[in-house]
Protein backbone atom coordinates (compact mmCIF):
# COMPACT_ATOMS: atom_id res chain seq x y z
CA UNK A 1 0.00 0.00 0.00
CA UNK A 2 3.05 2.26 1.23
CA UNK A 3 4.80 1.32 -1.94
CA UNK A 4 1.45 2.36 -4.49
CA UNK A 5 1.13 5.33 -2.78
CA UNK A 6 4.79 6.45 -2.75
CA UNK A 7 4.64 5.60 -6.64
CA UNK A 8 1.74 7.65 -7.29
CA UNK A 9 3.25 10.33 -5.57
CA UNK A 10 6.36 10.23 -7.75
CA UNK A 11 4.12 9.86 -10.85
CA UNK A 12 2.68 13.48 -9.63
CA UNK A 13 5.98 14.97 -8.94
CA UNK A 14 7.59 13.95 -11.84
CA UNK A 15 4.36 15.24 -14.19
CA UNK A 16 4.74 18.42 -12.37
CA UNK A 17 8.18 18.76 -12.75
CA UNK A 18 8.36 17.91 -16.64
CA UNK A 19 5.16 18.94 -17.81
CA UNK A 20 5.83 21.84 -19.07
CA UNK A 21 3.11 23.88 -18.35
CA UNK A 22 0.26 23.00 -16.22
CA UNK A 23 -2.94 25.06 -17.42
CA UNK A 24 -6.08 25.27 -15.31
CA UNK A 25 -8.63 26.47 -17.34
CA UNK A 26 -12.99 27.04 -17.32
CA UNK A 27 -14.90 28.14 -20.42
CA UNK A 28 -18.36 28.66 -21.09
CA UNK A 29 -20.30 28.57 -24.23
CA UNK A 30 -20.91 32.16 -26.10
CA UNK A 31 -24.27 33.80 -25.32
CA UNK A 32 -24.59 36.85 -26.69
CA UNK A 33 -26.19 38.74 -23.21
CA UNK A 34 -26.06 42.29 -22.38
CA UNK A 35 -23.28 43.03 -20.08
CA UNK A 36 -24.09 43.16 -16.25
CA UNK A 37 -22.60 46.48 -14.36
CA UNK A 38 -19.76 44.68 -13.15
CA UNK A 39 -17.70 42.47 -15.03
CA UNK A 40 -17.00 39.06 -13.76
CA UNK A 41 -13.45 38.94 -13.59
CA UNK A 42 -11.25 36.17 -12.10
CA UNK A 43 -8.26 38.09 -12.07
CA UNK A 44 -6.44 38.17 -8.70
CA UNK A 45 -5.64 42.18 -9.63
CA UNK A 46 -2.43 42.46 -7.59
CA UNK A 47 -0.91 45.61 -7.12
CA UNK A 48 2.33 44.05 -7.86
CA UNK A 49 0.92 42.33 -11.22
CA UNK A 50 2.34 43.29 -14.95
CA UNK A 51 -1.38 43.56 -16.37
CA UNK A 52 -2.07 43.73 -20.05
CA UNK A 53 -4.02 43.13 -22.83
CA UNK A 54 -4.11 41.00 -26.35
CA UNK A 55 -6.07 42.40 -29.56
CA UNK A 56 -5.37 41.27 -33.17
CA UNK A 57 -6.83 41.94 -36.50
CA UNK A 58 -8.72 45.47 -35.45
CA UNK A 59 -8.51 47.80 -37.42
CA UNK A 60 -11.54 47.93 -39.56
CA UNK A 61 -13.12 50.99 -38.24
CA UNK A 62 -16.35 49.28 -37.88
CA UNK A 63 -19.13 49.39 -35.24
CA UNK A 64 -18.01 46.30 -33.72
CA UNK A 65 -14.32 47.61 -33.28
CA UNK A 66 -15.31 50.66 -31.76
CA UNK A 67 -17.64 48.35 -29.60
CA UNK A 68 -14.96 46.20 -27.99
CA UNK A 69 -12.68 48.99 -27.56
CA UNK A 70 -15.80 50.34 -25.36
CA UNK A 71 -15.54 47.07 -23.47
CA UNK A 72 -11.67 47.36 -23.04
CA UNK A 73 -12.24 50.53 -21.44
CA UNK A 74 -14.94 49.32 -18.96
CA UNK A 75 -12.46 46.31 -18.23
CA UNK A 76 -9.52 48.83 -17.92
CA UNK A 77 -11.27 50.68 -15.33
CA UNK A 78 -11.38 47.03 -13.52
CA UNK A 79 -8.20 45.42 -13.95
CA UNK A 80 -5.85 48.13 -15.04
CA UNK A 81 -3.70 46.86 -17.37
CA UNK A 82 -0.87 48.48 -18.42
CA UNK A 83 -0.37 47.70 -22.27
CA UNK A 84 -1.73 46.08 -25.22
CA UNK A 85 -0.15 43.74 -27.50
CA UNK A 86 -1.27 44.09 -30.98
CA UNK A 87 -0.47 40.88 -32.95
CA UNK A 88 -1.02 42.51 -36.25
CA UNK A 89 -3.50 43.53 -38.89
CA UNK A 90 -3.32 47.08 -37.16
CA UNK A 91 -5.36 48.37 -40.07
CA UNK A 92 -7.21 47.29 -42.91
CA UNK A 93 -7.44 49.25 -46.34
CA UNK A 94 -5.88 52.54 -46.72
CA UNK A 95 -3.23 53.74 -44.45
CA UNK A 96 -3.40 57.49 -44.85
CA UNK A 97 -3.29 59.60 -41.77
CA UNK A 98 -6.87 59.66 -40.87
CA UNK A 99 -7.14 55.89 -41.37
CA UNK A 100 -4.73 56.14 -38.19
CA UNK A 101 -7.10 58.05 -36.42
CA UNK A 102 -10.23 56.12 -37.50
CA UNK A 103 -9.11 53.06 -37.10
CA UNK A 104 -7.05 53.31 -34.30
CA UNK A 105 -6.59 56.20 -32.23
CA UNK A 106 -10.15 57.37 -32.02
CA UNK A 107 -11.38 54.15 -30.62
CA UNK A 108 -8.41 53.44 -28.38
CA UNK A 109 -8.69 57.32 -27.03
CA UNK A 110 -10.20 56.37 -23.38
CA UNK A 111 -7.28 53.83 -22.82
CA UNK A 112 -4.46 55.91 -23.96
CA UNK A 113 -5.78 59.01 -22.01
CA UNK A 114 -5.74 56.35 -19.14
CA UNK A 115 -2.15 56.01 -19.95
CA UNK A 116 -1.85 52.28 -21.77
CA UNK A 117 0.50 51.93 -23.61
CA UNK A 118 0.30 49.36 -27.18
CA UNK A 119 2.85 47.77 -28.54
CA UNK A 120 2.43 46.62 -32.64
CA UNK A 121 3.61 43.80 -34.51
CA UNK A 122 2.77 44.09 -38.47
CA UNK A 123 0.13 41.43 -39.96
CA UNK A 124 -0.07 40.93 -43.43
CA UNK A 125 -2.14 43.58 -44.11
CA UNK A 126 0.04 46.26 -42.30
CA UNK A 127 2.26 48.85 -44.04
CA UNK A 128 5.66 47.99 -42.47
CA UNK A 129 7.07 51.67 -43.28
CA UNK A 130 4.03 53.50 -42.15
CA UNK A 131 3.56 51.50 -39.18
CA UNK A 132 6.79 50.87 -37.76
CA UNK A 133 6.91 54.30 -38.11
CA UNK A 134 3.74 55.34 -36.01
CA UNK A 135 4.60 57.03 -32.73
CA UNK A 136 1.86 55.53 -31.10
CA UNK A 137 2.93 51.81 -31.90
CA UNK A 138 5.71 51.76 -30.16
CA UNK A 139 8.29 50.20 -32.35
CA UNK A 140 10.80 52.61 -32.72
CA UNK A 141 11.14 52.51 -36.21
CA UNK A 142 11.44 48.40 -36.45
CA UNK A 143 9.91 45.27 -38.15
CA UNK A 144 10.59 43.30 -35.46
CA UNK A 145 11.76 44.46 -31.80
CA UNK A 146 11.84 43.31 -28.02
CA UNK A 147 11.09 44.93 -24.71
CA UNK A 148 11.17 44.93 -21.31
CA UNK A 149 7.79 46.38 -19.43
CA UNK A 150 8.32 48.81 -16.77
CA UNK A 151 7.22 45.83 -13.75
CA UNK A 152 8.35 44.06 -11.06
CA UNK A 153 7.54 40.87 -12.93
CA UNK A 154 10.09 39.43 -14.73
CA UNK A 155 8.58 39.40 -17.99
CA UNK A 156 10.23 40.15 -21.90
CA UNK A 157 7.93 40.18 -24.93
CA UNK A 158 9.28 39.27 -28.64
CA UNK A 159 7.74 41.12 -31.10
CA UNK A 160 8.11 39.48 -34.98
CA UNK A 161 7.16 40.03 -38.25
CA UNK A 162 6.07 36.68 -39.28
CA UNK A 163 5.00 37.49 -43.03
CA UNK A 164 8.76 37.83 -43.51
CA UNK A 165 10.61 35.78 -41.51
CA UNK A 166 14.33 35.59 -43.31
CA UNK A 167 17.24 33.90 -41.58
CA UNK A 168 18.61 37.08 -40.34
CA UNK A 169 14.83 37.55 -38.00
CA UNK A 170 15.06 34.33 -36.65
CA UNK A 171 18.89 34.52 -36.18
CA UNK A 172 17.76 37.63 -33.96
CA UNK A 173 15.30 36.16 -32.15
CA UNK A 174 17.19 33.00 -30.82
CA UNK A 175 20.33 35.63 -29.57
CA UNK A 176 17.65 37.44 -27.90
CA UNK A 177 15.98 34.51 -26.19
CA UNK A 178 19.72 33.30 -25.41
CA UNK A 179 20.32 36.66 -23.52
CA UNK A 180 17.37 37.29 -21.69
CA UNK A 181 16.73 36.13 -18.33
CA UNK A 182 13.54 36.83 -18.06
CA UNK A 183 11.61 34.32 -16.55
CA UNK A 184 8.69 34.88 -18.83
CA UNK A 185 9.77 35.18 -22.69
CA UNK A 186 6.60 35.87 -24.29
CA UNK A 187 6.88 35.78 -28.17
CA UNK A 188 4.03 37.55 -29.96
CA UNK A 189 3.35 37.95 -34.08
CA UNK A 190 0.54 37.33 -36.69
CA UNK A 191 0.90 33.99 -38.28
CA UNK A 192 -0.77 31.32 -35.79
CA UNK A 193 1.93 27.95 -35.35
CA UNK A 194 -1.66 26.15 -34.24
CA UNK A 195 -4.84 27.48 -35.28
CA UNK A 196 -8.02 25.61 -35.90
CA UNK A 197 -9.39 28.28 -38.50
CA UNK A 198 -10.82 27.19 -41.18
CA UNK A 199 -9.80 29.96 -43.71
CA UNK A 200 -6.17 29.97 -42.47
CA UNK A 201 -5.64 27.71 -39.93
CA UNK A 202 -1.90 26.49 -38.61
CA UNK A 203 1.35 27.94 -40.01
CA UNK A 204 3.27 25.20 -40.76
CA UNK A 205 6.15 27.25 -41.77
CA UNK A 206 5.86 29.60 -39.50
CA UNK A 207 6.43 26.18 -37.06
CA UNK A 208 8.74 24.93 -38.40
CA UNK A 209 11.16 27.94 -37.79
CA UNK A 210 10.09 29.00 -34.46
CA UNK A 211 8.56 26.15 -32.95
CA UNK A 212 12.57 24.70 -31.41
CA UNK A 213 13.26 28.06 -30.40
CA UNK A 214 10.15 28.18 -28.48
CA UNK A 215 10.88 24.63 -26.52
CA UNK A 216 14.66 25.10 -26.43
CA UNK A 217 14.25 28.49 -24.28
CA UNK A 218 11.19 27.78 -22.31
CA UNK A 219 8.41 29.77 -23.89
CA UNK A 220 5.25 28.72 -21.60
CA UNK A 221 2.77 30.91 -24.00
CA UNK A 222 2.53 32.35 -27.81
CA UNK A 223 0.10 34.97 -28.34
CA UNK A 224 -0.79 35.10 -32.56
CA UNK A 225 -3.84 36.31 -34.66
CA UNK A 226 -4.81 36.45 -38.47
CA UNK A 227 -7.72 33.81 -38.06
CA UNK A 228 -10.69 35.90 -36.75
CA UNK A 229 -12.18 34.48 -33.82
CA UNK A 230 -10.60 33.55 -30.23
CA UNK A 231 -9.06 30.57 -29.70
CA UNK A 232 -7.21 29.01 -27.02
CA UNK A 233 -4.83 25.66 -27.80
CA UNK A 234 -4.46 22.67 -25.80
CA UNK A 235 -1.02 23.14 -24.53
CA UNK A 236 1.70 21.82 -27.85
CA UNK A 237 4.63 20.41 -26.39
CA UNK A 238 3.73 22.24 -22.97
CA UNK A 239 2.89 25.81 -25.17
CA UNK A 240 -0.22 27.32 -24.99
CA UNK A 241 -1.28 29.07 -28.41
CA UNK A 242 -3.44 32.19 -28.47
CA UNK A 243 -5.33 33.22 -31.51
CA UNK A 244 -6.54 36.48 -30.96
CA UNK A 245 -7.81 37.76 -34.33
CA UNK A 246 -10.83 39.04 -33.66
CA UNK A 247 -10.32 42.53 -32.44
CA UNK A 248 -12.53 44.22 -35.17
CA UNK A 249 -13.25 41.26 -37.95
CA UNK A 250 -15.03 38.32 -37.10
CA UNK A 251 -15.40 35.27 -38.93
CA UNK A 252 -18.26 33.52 -38.09
CA UNK A 253 -18.65 30.24 -37.55
CA UNK A 254 -14.96 29.69 -38.53
CA UNK A 255 -13.52 27.14 -35.61
CA UNK A 256 -12.95 23.77 -37.07
CA UNK A 257 -14.05 21.40 -34.81
CA UNK A 258 -11.91 18.79 -35.61
CA UNK A 259 -8.95 19.85 -35.70
CA UNK A 260 -8.44 18.82 -31.96
CA UNK A 261 -6.56 22.11 -31.42
CA UNK A 262 -9.14 23.73 -29.20
CA UNK A 263 -9.25 24.05 -25.70
CA UNK A 264 -11.72 27.19 -25.88
CA UNK A 265 -12.97 29.19 -28.34
CA UNK A 266 -15.39 31.99 -29.54
CA UNK A 267 -16.07 32.86 -32.85
CA UNK A 268 -19.53 34.13 -32.82
CA UNK A 269 -18.44 37.68 -31.26
CA UNK A 270 -15.26 40.18 -31.19
CA UNK A 271 -12.92 39.66 -28.30
CA UNK A 272 -9.97 40.44 -26.74
CA UNK A 273 -7.82 39.05 -23.75
CA UNK A 274 -6.34 40.43 -20.63
CA UNK A 275 -3.87 38.48 -18.76
CA UNK A 276 -1.79 38.65 -15.11
CA UNK A 277 1.97 37.81 -14.50
CA UNK A 278 2.87 37.33 -11.17
CA UNK A 279 5.76 35.09 -10.09
CA UNK A 280 5.20 31.92 -12.13
CA UNK A 281 1.69 32.43 -12.61
CA UNK A 282 -0.30 34.03 -15.77
CA UNK A 283 -4.06 34.54 -15.04
CA UNK A 284 -6.16 34.97 -18.46
CA UNK A 285 -9.45 35.89 -19.31
CA UNK A 286 -10.91 36.28 -22.63
CA UNK A 287 -13.69 38.85 -22.91
CA UNK A 288 -16.07 39.12 -25.77
CA UNK A 289 -17.93 43.05 -27.16
CA UNK A 290 -20.85 41.66 -25.86
CA UNK A 291 -18.91 41.50 -21.94
CA UNK A 292 -19.15 37.97 -21.67
CA UNK A 293 -15.96 36.28 -19.80
CA UNK A 294 -15.90 33.12 -21.60
CA UNK A 295 -12.71 31.62 -21.07
CA UNK A 296 -10.18 31.75 -18.03
CA UNK A 297 -7.54 30.22 -16.77
CA UNK A 298 -4.08 30.15 -15.41
CA UNK A 299 -0.94 29.08 -17.15
CA UNK A 300 2.40 28.13 -14.92
CA UNK A 301 5.32 28.92 -16.44
CA UNK A 302 7.75 26.32 -17.85
CA UNK A 303 11.40 25.68 -16.80
CA UNK B 1 32.99 42.44 -67.75
CA UNK B 2 30.10 42.82 -64.59
CA UNK B 3 31.54 44.17 -61.20
CA UNK B 4 30.68 41.96 -58.55
CA UNK B 5 31.19 43.23 -54.67
CA UNK B 6 31.84 41.04 -52.16
CA UNK B 7 28.61 40.98 -50.46
CA UNK B 8 26.82 39.99 -53.53
CA UNK B 9 28.98 36.52 -53.59
CA UNK B 10 28.72 35.85 -50.16
CA UNK B 11 25.20 36.08 -50.62
CA UNK B 12 25.03 34.59 -54.07
CA UNK B 13 27.14 31.14 -52.38
CA UNK B 14 24.40 30.93 -49.98
CA UNK B 15 21.71 31.05 -52.60
CA UNK B 16 23.66 28.69 -54.64
CA UNK B 17 23.96 25.95 -52.02
CA UNK B 18 20.33 26.16 -51.66
CA UNK B 19 19.72 25.53 -55.11
CA UNK B 20 22.01 23.02 -55.37
CA UNK B 21 19.81 20.44 -53.24
CA UNK B 22 18.36 21.61 -50.19
CA UNK B 23 14.58 21.27 -50.98
CA UNK B 24 13.48 20.10 -47.63
CA UNK B 25 11.70 22.78 -46.06
CA UNK B 26 12.80 21.55 -42.02
CA UNK B 27 16.54 21.83 -43.32
CA UNK B 28 18.58 24.05 -41.01
CA UNK B 29 19.67 27.41 -41.89
CA UNK B 30 21.94 27.40 -44.35
CA UNK B 31 25.40 27.85 -42.37
CA UNK B 32 26.87 30.72 -44.55
CA UNK B 33 30.43 29.35 -43.38
CA UNK B 34 30.09 25.97 -44.96
CA UNK B 35 28.27 27.35 -47.95
CA UNK B 36 29.41 26.22 -51.89
CA UNK B 37 31.85 29.16 -53.40
CA UNK B 38 30.38 29.65 -56.80
CA UNK B 39 33.27 27.61 -59.02
CA UNK B 40 33.98 25.13 -56.43
CA UNK B 41 31.18 22.40 -57.05
CA UNK B 42 32.85 18.83 -56.66
CA UNK B 43 32.17 17.71 -60.08
CA UNK B 44 33.00 19.46 -63.48
CA UNK B 45 29.60 18.23 -64.51
CA UNK B 46 28.08 20.25 -61.73
CA UNK B 47 30.66 22.89 -61.79
CA UNK B 48 29.37 24.92 -64.95
CA UNK B 49 25.59 25.08 -63.81
CA UNK B 50 26.70 26.33 -60.62
CA UNK B 51 28.98 29.11 -62.09
CA UNK B 52 26.61 30.01 -64.64
CA UNK B 53 23.56 30.69 -61.58
CA UNK B 54 25.93 31.96 -59.14
CA UNK B 55 26.81 34.62 -61.88
CA UNK B 56 22.99 35.27 -62.46
CA UNK B 57 22.24 35.90 -59.10
CA UNK B 58 25.57 38.08 -58.19
CA UNK B 59 24.15 40.33 -61.59
CA UNK B 60 20.89 40.79 -60.15
CA UNK B 61 22.60 41.49 -56.80
CA UNK B 62 24.74 43.88 -58.30
CA UNK B 63 21.72 45.79 -59.80
CA UNK B 64 19.77 45.71 -56.58
CA UNK B 65 22.74 47.60 -54.84
CA UNK B 66 22.93 49.98 -57.65
CA UNK B 67 18.71 50.78 -57.34
CA UNK B 68 19.68 50.80 -53.66
CA UNK B 69 22.11 53.51 -54.27
CA UNK B 70 19.92 55.78 -56.38
CA UNK B 71 17.47 55.20 -53.89
CA UNK B 72 19.71 56.33 -50.71
CA UNK B 73 20.35 59.40 -52.99
CA UNK B 74 17.02 60.41 -53.29
CA UNK B 75 15.91 59.78 -50.33
CA UNK B 76 18.81 61.56 -48.02
CA UNK B 77 17.17 64.84 -50.06
CA UNK B 78 13.95 64.52 -48.16
CA UNK B 79 13.58 65.71 -44.71
CA UNK B 80 14.34 62.59 -42.09
CA UNK B 81 11.48 60.97 -40.22
CA UNK B 82 12.14 61.40 -36.59
CA UNK B 83 10.72 59.16 -33.84
CA UNK B 84 7.53 62.08 -33.48
CA UNK B 85 6.92 61.85 -37.27
CA UNK B 86 2.98 61.94 -37.27
CA UNK B 87 0.89 59.51 -40.05
CA UNK B 88 0.97 62.76 -42.28
CA UNK B 89 4.18 63.05 -41.96
CA UNK B 90 5.02 59.33 -42.84
CA UNK B 91 2.57 59.33 -45.55
CA UNK B 92 3.42 62.23 -47.72
CA UNK B 93 7.31 61.12 -47.26
CA UNK B 94 6.47 58.00 -48.57
CA UNK B 95 4.00 59.54 -51.50
CA UNK B 96 7.01 62.16 -52.41
CA UNK B 97 9.64 59.50 -51.78
CA UNK B 98 8.07 57.48 -54.36
CA UNK B 99 7.83 60.48 -56.69
CA UNK B 100 11.39 61.03 -56.97
CA UNK B 101 12.19 57.05 -57.72
CA UNK B 102 9.42 57.14 -60.18
CA UNK B 103 10.87 59.96 -62.16
CA UNK B 104 14.39 58.69 -61.89
CA UNK B 105 13.31 55.49 -63.53
CA UNK B 106 10.68 56.32 -65.59
CA UNK B 107 11.69 54.43 -68.44
CA UNK B 108 12.12 51.29 -65.92
CA UNK B 109 10.80 47.95 -67.33
CA UNK B 110 10.07 44.54 -66.19
CA UNK B 111 13.50 42.74 -66.26
CA UNK B 112 15.94 45.55 -65.74
CA UNK B 113 16.86 44.54 -62.42
CA UNK B 114 15.82 40.35 -63.10
CA UNK B 115 16.96 39.94 -66.17
CA UNK B 116 16.07 37.15 -67.75
CA UNK B 117 19.36 34.92 -66.57
CA UNK B 118 18.66 35.64 -62.92
CA UNK B 119 14.25 35.62 -63.48
CA UNK B 120 15.27 32.12 -64.35
CA UNK B 121 17.60 30.93 -61.96
CA UNK B 122 14.48 32.42 -59.48
CA UNK B 123 12.12 30.15 -60.75
CA UNK B 124 14.52 27.14 -60.77
CA UNK B 125 15.08 27.62 -57.41
CA UNK B 126 11.02 28.31 -56.60
CA UNK B 127 10.16 25.34 -58.69
CA UNK B 128 12.57 22.83 -56.52
CA UNK B 129 11.17 24.43 -53.04
CA UNK B 130 7.56 23.95 -54.23
CA UNK B 131 8.66 20.33 -55.79
CA UNK B 132 9.46 19.28 -52.14
CA UNK B 133 7.59 17.63 -49.22
CA UNK B 134 5.92 20.97 -47.88
CA UNK B 135 5.12 22.41 -51.19
CA UNK B 136 1.33 22.10 -51.34
CA UNK B 137 1.17 23.76 -48.35
CA UNK B 138 4.13 26.58 -48.98
CA UNK B 139 1.86 27.47 -52.28
CA UNK B 140 -0.82 28.11 -49.86
CA UNK B 141 1.08 29.94 -47.50
CA UNK B 142 1.83 32.13 -50.29
CA UNK B 143 -1.36 32.61 -52.21
CA UNK B 144 -3.38 33.23 -48.80
CA UNK B 145 -5.22 36.46 -49.44
CA UNK B 146 -3.45 37.22 -52.29
CA UNK B 147 -5.65 37.94 -55.57
CA UNK B 148 -3.09 39.19 -57.44
CA UNK B 149 -3.80 42.33 -59.45
CA UNK B 150 -4.77 42.47 -63.38
CA UNK B 151 -1.95 44.75 -64.41
CA UNK B 152 1.31 44.87 -62.45
CA UNK B 153 3.43 47.46 -63.81
CA UNK B 154 7.08 48.41 -62.47
CA UNK B 155 7.49 51.78 -60.76
CA UNK B 156 3.76 51.47 -59.24
CA UNK B 157 3.19 51.58 -55.67
CA UNK B 158 2.51 48.45 -54.49
CA UNK B 159 -1.65 48.59 -54.49
CA UNK B 160 -3.35 49.87 -50.77
CA UNK B 161 -5.82 47.43 -51.57
CA UNK B 162 -4.41 44.26 -51.20
CA UNK B 163 -2.08 42.64 -47.84
CA UNK B 164 0.99 41.60 -48.40
CA UNK B 165 1.84 38.12 -49.24
CA UNK B 166 3.91 35.96 -46.75
CA UNK B 167 7.36 34.89 -47.94
CA UNK B 168 8.39 31.19 -46.47
CA UNK B 169 11.36 31.08 -44.36
CA UNK B 170 12.22 28.37 -46.75
CA UNK B 171 11.91 30.46 -49.65
CA UNK B 172 13.80 33.07 -47.92
CA UNK B 173 16.70 31.21 -46.87
CA UNK B 174 17.19 30.38 -50.35
CA UNK B 175 16.74 33.63 -52.22
CA UNK B 176 19.54 36.30 -52.32
CA UNK B 177 19.67 38.45 -48.85
CA UNK B 178 18.29 42.12 -50.12
CA UNK B 179 19.10 45.24 -48.25
CA UNK B 180 17.55 46.63 -45.74
CA UNK B 181 15.74 48.94 -48.11
CA UNK B 182 14.36 46.18 -50.38
CA UNK B 183 12.07 42.79 -49.83
CA UNK B 184 10.56 39.89 -51.81
CA UNK B 185 6.67 39.82 -52.27
CA UNK B 186 4.37 37.93 -54.06
CA UNK B 187 1.75 39.61 -55.67
CA UNK B 188 -0.61 36.29 -57.38
CA UNK B 189 2.28 34.78 -58.72
CA UNK B 190 4.32 37.03 -59.51
CA UNK B 191 8.00 37.64 -57.73
CA UNK B 192 8.23 41.36 -56.70
CA UNK B 193 10.24 43.22 -55.48
CA UNK B 194 9.60 46.27 -53.41
CA UNK B 195 10.63 49.25 -52.10
CA UNK B 196 9.82 48.97 -48.78
CA UNK B 197 10.64 52.97 -48.34
CA UNK B 198 9.06 54.27 -50.83
CA UNK B 199 6.00 51.37 -51.06
CA UNK B 200 6.89 50.88 -54.71
CA UNK B 201 7.51 47.83 -56.93
CA UNK B 202 11.25 47.76 -58.24
CA UNK B 203 10.60 45.09 -60.29
CA UNK B 204 9.11 41.64 -60.84
CA UNK B 205 9.42 38.06 -61.90
CA UNK B 206 6.17 36.77 -63.95
CA UNK B 207 4.77 33.78 -63.29
CA UNK B 208 7.41 32.20 -60.88
CA UNK B 209 4.76 29.21 -60.22
CA UNK B 210 1.76 26.98 -61.62
CA UNK B 211 -1.37 28.49 -59.74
Amino acid sequence: MLKRSSVAFVVVVLFFLHHPSVVRTKSTAIQAQPAAAGLPLTMPNKADSLRFAVLGDFGTGSKEQYELATEMKRVHDQFPFELVTLVGDNLYGSERPQDFKQKFEDPYKPLMDAGVKFYASLGNHDDPQEQRNYKLFNMDGKRYYTFKPDTKQSVRFFVLESSYLEPQQVAWFEQQLKDSNSDWKIPYFHHPPYSSGERHGSDPQIRNALEPLFLKYNVSVVFTGHDHFYERTKPQQGIVYFVAGSGGQLRKGNIDKSTGLTAAGNDQDQAFLIAEINGDQMWFNAISRQGKVFDTGTITRRK
Amino acid sequence: MMKLDRRSVIAVAVSVSVLGGCSRSSSPPVDQSKAAVPGTASSPAQAQPVNEDAKALAGFLDRVNQYVALHMKLENTLPKLSKESTPQQVDSHQRQFAKLIQDARKDAKQGDIFTPESQAVVKKLISRIFSGPDGASLKASIMDENPGVPNLKVNARYPDEIPVSTIPPQLLQGLPKLPEEMEYRFVGNNLILMDTHAHIIADYVPNTFRQ
